[in-house]
C-alpha cells in the first residue's frame, strides 16, 4: 500500500454486483444511492465532494472546486458567485467542456423536472418561470455565462448558505449543451470523469469503460481510476451476493449483507470486510397534528419510553447501529450525542450518551395528557427491520396503554404515503438520508413550514411542525456557516436540542455500511459522501 | 363449427379486456399508487411535481390514461416503466421470457417423465404396497409447499452441504443464458427444476393412474386383452394413449399458466429474473405499465391456453363440451 | 389448482336420502388413512388451540412482543437470547437455538428474540382458521355460483364463466398480491364498515374469492347434468318453480361433490395462506402464521433453519393429512377423481 498510486495497478476488470438497478442514469434526474455512487467517476460539477480517498476524518464531505479552477468570487454579501471554468476538460465525445455548457445545464436542471430544481435552484434570478415550465425560461439574470472570459456568473435573489453544497450535488452535473431537455432513461449523456457508461440494461447490468480525453486536472476532486472496464451486474439477491463476493465471482456487492450472513463474513472474511457510517438517521415521525400526537407529553413519553438499545439490535447490534437523540447523524455540523430523553435525562440536564429507556416517567406524562386509550395505527414498510422496529413501538405504545395497529407499506409507496396529509398517518417508520451533506439538509429539509405541503405525496415534513421560531433559528445557523463555522456548529447544536424539546420526532438510530470486497481487491477507500469510491479500488 | 371458434375467439378477447380493466382499476384504488411524486424525486417541488403530472398524463380522465395505455402497450409498444424510465416493458418481459421457458420446459420434462412412470406403474400394480406407496409419495408431493421445498434445497446445496461432493457443483443462486455456457445453464436450473416439479409429479401420477384404471374397464381394452396381448401391452399402448387425453390438455393449462409467470415463487426463490419474479417486483414498486405487460402477458397464455384446450374437446369429444367449458 | 370432480355414473344422482350418507360414512371409517388423518387434524388443532396454555403456564413468555434485549435460564445459566459473535469485528447477533427444553426455546427464537415453539402454536391457529373459514366461504359462492351459472345456462352462464375465466386468468398469487397491496395498506371500507389491515377477514376474503372458480367449475358441470337428468325434466314439466326445484333436487345432490371439495378446498387455502404470508402480504405482524415464520425463518435460514423448517414441516402433515381424507370421502362417495393443480 506505501507504494504511491501509479500505473502498477491500473488495469483489470472490475466486476460488482447490485440486486436491482437503480433507475434512470440521467445524472439531473438521478437520486438514488446506487447511481449516484456510480456516476462519481463519470460526471463532474462546478464544485465536488471529492472522490479521492480521505486523508483524515472530516475531509470528504465539504464542497471544493472541480469543474471551476478555483473557489469562487462570493460578492454582495452571498447573492453574487462568480466561477472560472477550467480550461481544457473534455466531455468523453471529445468537446470541450466550456462556460455555455454550464449555463445550459442549470437551464436543463429545470427543462427536465429535476427534484432539485425547486428546492435548490429556486433562489437564482429568473428562476419563477422555469420552475413552472414556461417556455421564456432562459435564466438569463440568474445564470451569466462569458466566454470570453471563461467565467459563469451565479445571482441569487436571497443568500443561501447551501449555495456550494447544491453546485456539488451530483443533480448539478454539467453536461454537454446540446443534451435532449427530457430525461435521457437508460442512456447516460457525456461526463468529464476517468469513465463513460457504454451500455446499460436496467434489469441486466451496465459497463463501464475509461473515457479515453480524461485527464487528471485535480486528483483530490476528481482522481483517475484504477480498472479499465467495470462491469456492473443486477439480479442477485443480497444472499447470493455475498456467496459470489466471498468465492471471488464479483468484487464487491451494493447491498447490505443479510443479518443472517453477518456472522459468518465476521469470522471468516474479517480482513475483507469495512465498516463505515452511513449519514442516515432512521426515526418514528410523529404527526403533530392528529391526536395523540398533537400534545407535546405524549410526543416526549415515547421518546423517553422507546428501547434505542433494542432497535439497535434489530439493526445488527452494536456494531453496526448507534442510538440517536438527535436528528442530526455522527459526523456532521451540530451533531449532538448528548440525549435529553431516557433513564437519567433531563431537557434541562441532558445526558451526555443513551442511557436506557424511562418507561415510569413516560407513563406518568401519558396519564397527565389523558390520552391513554386511543387508538394509534403505526404506518412501516415490508421489510423484516422495519417490522421489528415497529414492533418494538408497538410494544412500549401497548405498554403506555394505547390501542394499537401496525401496517406495513411496500417500501417504495410507504416513503410519499406518509408525506401526504390525506392519509392520515399518525406514526410512520421511516429513514433520511440527505443530498449533501449539511446541517439543513436534515433540519431544515424535514422540518421547517417551507417544506410542509399539505396534501401532497411530496411534502418531506411529514410531522407538519410549523415553528416560525425555530425556522427563524435554522436560518440564523444557516448564515453564520458561511463567516464563523464554530459558531454555526454551537447554532446547530442548539437548533437540534430546540427541536428535540417540541418532540416531533422519535430519532431511533444511524447505521453503518458492511462493504465485502473479494480477495483480488486492494485499496478500499469509503468516502462519508460518494461511500466506497469504486473506481479507486485495485484488481489484481 | 366455425361460428363456435369465432364465438370462443370473441370471448377470450372479452377476457383480455376484462384483465386490464381489473389491474387498471386495482392500481388506481390502491392508496399511495400514484406514481406522479417518485417520478418527481424526493424533496422536489410542488411546482415540479406538478408539471411531471402534466408530462405523465396523469391529470387525464381514467378512460383516457386507459386508453393512452393500451395504445401504447399494444399499438406502439413504446409503453415505459414509472421506476426505469427509459426502460420500455414489452422488450423487458420478452426478455425475462426465456429464463421462464428454460426453468418450466426442464421441470416439465421431468415431471412428464416421473408421473408416466409412476402413474403406469401404479395402475400395472393396482392394489398392491407399491401402487400404495407411490401414491402416498404423490400426496407428499402435493402437500409440500413449494416455496418452502425451494428453501430447504438452497439451504442444503448452498450452506449446510455446498462443501461437500454432493453438493459442491451447485453454482450460487441466478440464471445463465444457455448461449452463454449450457453446462452452466444446466447445473444453475438443475435444482429448481426438481423443486418446481415435485408437485406436478404429485398431481399428474394420481390423475393417470386413475384414468388408466377407469379405462380398465373400457370394450377395447377387454378386446385388446382378448386378443392375447400382454397386460403391459395392452396398458402401455391402448390405455396410456387413451388416458393421454386428459393428460395433455391438463399438460396444456398447467404449461401455459407457467410460463405466463405461474411459476413465480420459484423465481423468487431461487432468484431466476423470470416472468414471475418480474411480476412480483412490480408489484412491489408498483410500477403499472411493468404489472399491466406482465399479467397481459401472463393472461394471454392462459386465457389462449383455455380456449385451445376447449376448441380441442369440442374437435375431439363432444360430449365433454357442456361439462368442461 | 383446479379439479375436474365428475360423477362416476348418472346412477348416483337419485335423490339424496339419509341411505347414501350413511353408508359412505361406513366406508369412511374403514379407510384407514383417512381416520389416520382425522386423528393427525384434530392433534394438530388440539396442540394449537392449547397455545396460551404453554406460552403462559409452560414456557412463560409472550410471542407477540420483541424480546432481543431479554435472556433466559438455561442450565442455571442467564443466557442472552440475541447472542453476540465473538469475531474481532463484533459483527453478526444469532437468537437462542433450539434448546429441545419444554420451558425455555425448545425451537430457539426468531430474531425478534421470540419463541419459536409458542409462535409454531399460535401460527397454527391462524393458519387453521383462516384455511377452515375460506374453504367454507370458498364453497358456498361457488355452490351459488356454480348452481345459478349451471341451471340458468345460457347468457347467465356465459358471462358467470367469463366473469370465472378473467379471475382465473390472471394467475393466482399474482391476483391475490395485488388485492392485498390495497388492503394492506389501508384496510377495506365497505360503506360505514372498515375493516383494520390485520383483520384475518381480509386474508380469508382473498383466498376464499381466488379460488371461487376453481370450486365453481365442477359445481356448474355437476348441475348441468342435472339439470338434463329425468327427475328434473320431470319437476319441470309439472310447472314446479325453478327455486324449489334447485333447493330440493339440485342441491342435495350437489351436496356430496361440495362435501368432496371441503378437505381439498382446506388444504389449498392452508397452502395459498402459507404462500401469501411467505411474501408478506398475508396474516400481518405480530399475529403469526406458519407462512409468516417461514417468512421470518428465511432471514435465519444459515444460521437457525429450524425456525422455517419446522412451520414447513407443519404445513405439509396437515396438507397431507386433508388430502388423504379428501380421498378418503372421495372414495365414500364415490366422486371420481379428476384433480389437477397449479404451482
Amino acid at each position: 500500500m506505501a507504494r504511491a498510486a501509479g500505473s502498477d495497478h491500473r488495469g483489470g476488470t472490475l466486476r460488482l454486483t447490485a440486486a436491482s438497478s437503480g433507475g434512470s442514469l440521467d445524472p439531473q434526474i438521478a437520486y438514488e444511492h446506487e447511481n449516484l455512487q456510480l456516476e462519481a467517476p463519470v460526471y463532474d460539477g462546478l464544485m465536488a465532494f471529492p472522490k479521492s480517498a480521505p486523508d483524515r476524518i472530516g475531509d470528504g464531505d465539504r464542497p471544493i472546486p472541480d469543474l471551476a479552477d478555483g473557489p469562487p468570487d462570493i460578492r454582495d454579501g452571498g447573492l453574487t458567485y462568480v466561477f472560472h471554468l477550467r480550461r481544457g476538460v473534455r466531455f468523453s465525445n471529445g468537446q470541450e467542456v466550456t462556460v455555455n455548457d454550464v449555463a445550459a445545464t442549470m437551464r436543463r436542471i429545470f427543462r427536465v423536472n429535476s427534484p432539485a430544481a425547486g428546492p435548490y435552484f429556486s433562489d437564482l434570478v429568473g428562476a419563477a418561470p422555469c420552475l413552472n415550465g414556461r417556455t421564456d425560461c432562459t435564466l438569463a439574470g440568474g445564470v451569466v455565462a462569458d466566454p470570453a472570459a471563461g467565467s459563469v456568473t451565479f445571482h441569487l435573489v436571497r443568500p443561501d448558505p447551501d449555495f456550494l453544497y447544491q453546485l456539488a450535488f451530483p443533480q448539478a452535473s454539467i453536461v454537454p449543451a446540446d443534451t435532449p431537455g427530457a430525461d435521457t432513461g437508460n442512456v447516460a449523456p457525456p461526463g468529464t470523469g476517468p469513465y463513460r457508461i457504454v451500455s446499460y440494461d436496467p434489469d441486466r447490468g451496465l459497463r463501464m469503460e475509461r473515457n479515453p480525453y480524461f485527464h487528471a486536472w485535480n486528483p483530490v476532486a476528481q482522481p483517475d481510476g484504477y480498472p479499465d472496464r467495470i462491469q456492473y451486474d443486477f439480479g442477485l439477491e443480497a444472499d447470493a451476493e455475498v456467496t459470489a463476493v466471498e468465492n471471488g465471482q464479483y468484487d464487491w456487492m451494493l447491498d447490505m449483507p443479510p443479518a443472517d450472513r453477518l456472522g459468518e463474513l465476521g469470522d471468516r472474511y474479517a480482513a475483507r470486510v469495512h465498516l463505515s457510517d452511513m449519514q442516515v438517521v432512521y426515526y418514528m415521525e410523529l404527526n403533530v397534528r392528529r391526536p395523540p400526537f398533537d400534545n407535546p407529553a405524549v410526543r416526549r413519553a415515547l421518546n423517553d419510553a422507546i428501547d434505542r438499545h433494542a432497535v439497535v439490535i434489530h439493526e445488527g447490534g452494536p456494531a453496526l447501529a448507534l442510538p440517536l437523540c438527535g436528528m442530526l447523524p455522527r459526523g456532521l455540523m451540530g451533531y449532538d450525542p448528548a440525549c435529553a430523553y431516557g433513564r437519567g435525562a433531563s431537557a434541562d440536564h441532558p445526558a451526555p450518551a443513551w442511557q436506557g429507556p424511562d418507561l415510569d416517567r413516560a407513563r406518568a406524562l401519558v396519564r397527565a395528557s389523558g390520552t391513554a386509550g386511543q387508538a394509534v395505527s403505526i404506518v412501516t414498510q415490508t421489510s423484516p427491520v422495519a417490522i421489528a422496529i415497529a414492533g418494538e413501538v408497538r410494544d412500549v405504545l401497548t405498554a403506555l396503554g394505547y390501542r394499537v395497529t401496525t401496517r406495513a407499506i411496500t417500501p417504495t409507496v410507504e416513503f410519499s404515503y406518509l408525506q401526504n396529509t390525506g392519509n392520515d398517518v399518525q406514526i410512520g417508520f421511516t429513514g433520511w438520508e440527505s443530498d449533501y451533506p449539511a446541517p439543513s439538509s436534515y433540519l431544515h429539509t424535514l422540518f421547517s413550514c417551507d417544506s410542509f405541503h399539505p396534501g401532497s405525496d411530496n411534502s418531506l415534513n411529514m410531522s407538519g411542525l410549523c415553528d416560525p421560531a425555530l425556522d427563524a433559528a435554522m436560518r440564523a445557523a444557516a448564515l453564520a456557516q458561511m463567516t464563523d463555522p464554530a459558531r454555526a456548529d454551537a447554532l446547530w447544536r442548539q437548533v437540534g436540542r430546540d427541536l428535540m424539546a417540541l418532540a416531533p420526532v422519535v430519532p431511533l438510530v444511524q447505521t453503518r455500511r458492511v462493504d465485502v470486497v473479494s480477495a483480488r481487491v486492494g485499496h478500499v477507500a469509503i468516502s462519508p459522501y460518494h461511500l466506497l469510491l469504486i473506481a479507486q479500488l485495485w484488481v489484481r | 363449427m366455425a361460428m363456435a371458434i369465432l364465438r370462443r375467439l370473441g370471448q377470450t378477447l372479452f377476457v383480455l379486456v376484462g384483465i386490464s380493466v381489473l389491474v387498471f382499476l386495482v392500481f388506481f384504488a390502491t392508496p399511495g399508487a400514484d406514481p406522479t411524486a417518485r417520478i418527481a424525486g424526493r424533496n422536489a417541488s410542488p411546482q415540479t411535481v406538478a408539471r411531471v403530472r402534466v408530462e405523465y398524463g396523469f391529470d387525464r380522465p381514467l378512460p383516457v390514461q386507459y386508453i393512452r395505455m393500451m395504445e401504447k402497450l399494444f399499438v406502439t409498444r413504446d409503453l415505459t416503466s414509472y421506476v426505469n424510465r427509459g426502460e420500455k416493458v414489452v422488450p423487458e418481459v420478452f426478455q425475462a421470457a426465456p429464463v421462464t421457458v428454460s426453468l418450466v420446459t426442464g421441470a416439465a420434462v421431468i415431471w412428464v417423465l416421473a408421473s408416466v412412470a409412476m402413474g403406469t406403474l401404479a395402475a400395472a400394480l393396482r392394489g398392491g404396497w407399491v401402487d400404495r406407496g407411490l401414491m402416498m409419495l404423490g400426496l407428499v408431493g402435493i402437500s409440500i409447499p413449494v416455496f418452502w421445498l425451494g428453501q430447504v434445497a438452497n439451504l442444503l446445496t448452498q450452506s449446510r452441504y455446498h462443501d461437500s461432493w454432493l453438493f459442491s457443483w451447485v453454482p450460487g443462486l441466478g440464471y445463465v443464458p444457455f448461449m452463454q455456457d449450457p453446462l452452466g445453464w444446466f447445473r444453475a436450473l438443475v435444482i429448481p427444476w426438481f423443486t418446481l416439479a415435485v408437485l406436478f409429479i404429485g398431481i399428474y401420477s394420481r390423475v393417470l393412474r386413475a384414468d388408466l384404471v377407469a379405462v380398465r374397464g373400457e370394450d377395447f381394452m377387454r378386446t385388446a386383452r382378448a386378443k392375447g396381448l400382454s397386460p403391459a401391452r395392452v396398458l402401455l399402448f391402448h390405455g396410456l394413449r387413451t388416458s393421454m387425453i386428459t393428460f395433455v390438455s391438463l399438460f396444456g393449462l398447467d404449461f401455459a399458466q407457467l410460463v405466463g409467470g405461474g411459476a413465480l415463487l420459484t423465481e423468487v426463490v431461487f432468484g431466476l429474473q423470470g416472468v414471475g419474479r418480474l411480476t412480483y417486483q412490480a408489484l412491489g414498486n408498483l410500477d403499472l405499465p411493468l404489472i399491466m405487460a406482465t399479467v397481459m402477458y401472463s393472461a394471454v397464455f392462459v386465457v389462449i391456453a383455455n380456449a385451445v384446450v376447449d376448441m380441442l374437446y369440442l374437435l375431439l369429444d363432444p360430449r365433454v363440451r357442456d361439462g368442461r367449458a | 389448482m383446479t379439479t375436474a370432480l365428475t360423477p362416476s355414473s348418472p346412477s348416483v344422482s337419485a335423490r339424496a336420502s339419509a341411505g347414501p350418507w350413511r353408508t359412505a360414512a361406513r366406508v369412511l371409517v374403514r379407510h384407514r388413512g383417512a381416520m389416520v388423518s382425522l386423528a393427525v387434524l384434530a392433534l394438530v388443532t388440539v396442540a394449537c388451540l392449547l397455545a396460551p396454555v404453554y406460552a403462559d403456564d409452560v414456557a412463560h413468555t409472550d410471542p407477540f412482543t420483541s424480546n432481543v434485549a431479554g435472556t433466559v435460564m438455561l442450565d442455571g445459566r442467564q443466557v442472552d437470547i440475541m447472542q453476540p459473535n465473538d469475531n474481532p469485528l463484533h459483527l453478526g447477533l444469532s437468537p437462542i437455538g433450539p434448546t429441545w427444553r419444554m420451558a425455555a426455546y425448545p425451537l430457539g427464537a426468531d430474531s425478534q428474540g421470540r419463541d419459536v415453539a409458542a409462535r409454531l402454536l399460535y401460527g397454527g391457529r391462524n393458519s387453521l382458521l383462516i384455511a377452515f373459514s375460506a374453504a367454507a366461504l370458498c364453497i358456498m359462492v361457488a355452490a351459488c355460483v356454480g348452481i345459478v351459472a349451471g341451471y340458468a345456462g345460457g347468457v347467465v352462464d356465459a358471462v358467470l364463466s367469463r366473469m370465472m375465466d378473467i379471475m382465473w386468468a390472471v394467475p393466482v398469487y399474482l391476483f391475490a398480491i395485488s388485492l392485498s397491496i390495497v388492503t394492506v395498506s389501508q384496510g377495506l371500507r365497505i360503506g360505514p364498515f372498515t375493516v383494520a389491515s390485520d383483520n384475518l377477514l381480509i386474508p380469508i376474503c382473498i383466498i376464499a374469492l381466488v379460488y371461487v372458480p376453481y370450486a365453481a367449475r365442477p359445481v356448474r358441470g355437476r348441475v348441468m347434468t342435472l339439470r338434463r337428468s329425468e327427475f328434473v325434466t320431470a319437476a319441470r314439466g309439472l310447472g314446479v318453480p325453478g327455486h324449489r326445484i334447485v333447493l330440493r333436487d339440485i342441491l342435495p345432490n350437489v351436496t356430496g361433490t361440495l362435501v368432496v371439495l371441503a378437505p381439498l378446498m382446506t388444504a389449498l387455502a392452508l397452502m395459498a395462506e402459507s404462500a401469501l404470508s411467505f411474501l408478506s402480504i398475508g396474516v400481518q405482524a405480530p399475529a403469526a402464521s406458519w407462512g409468516t415464520i417461514i417468512q421470518d425463518g428465511e432471514g435465519l435460514i444459515y444460521t437457525r433453519p429450524m425456525v422455517a423448517v419446522a412451520p414447513g414441516l407443519a404445513i405439509i402433515v396437515v396438507v397431507l393429512a386433508l388430502n388423504i381424507l379428501g380421498d378418503g370421502m372421495r372414495d365414500a362417495l364415490d366422486v371420481r377423481d379428476g384433480d389437477r393443480g397449479r404451482g
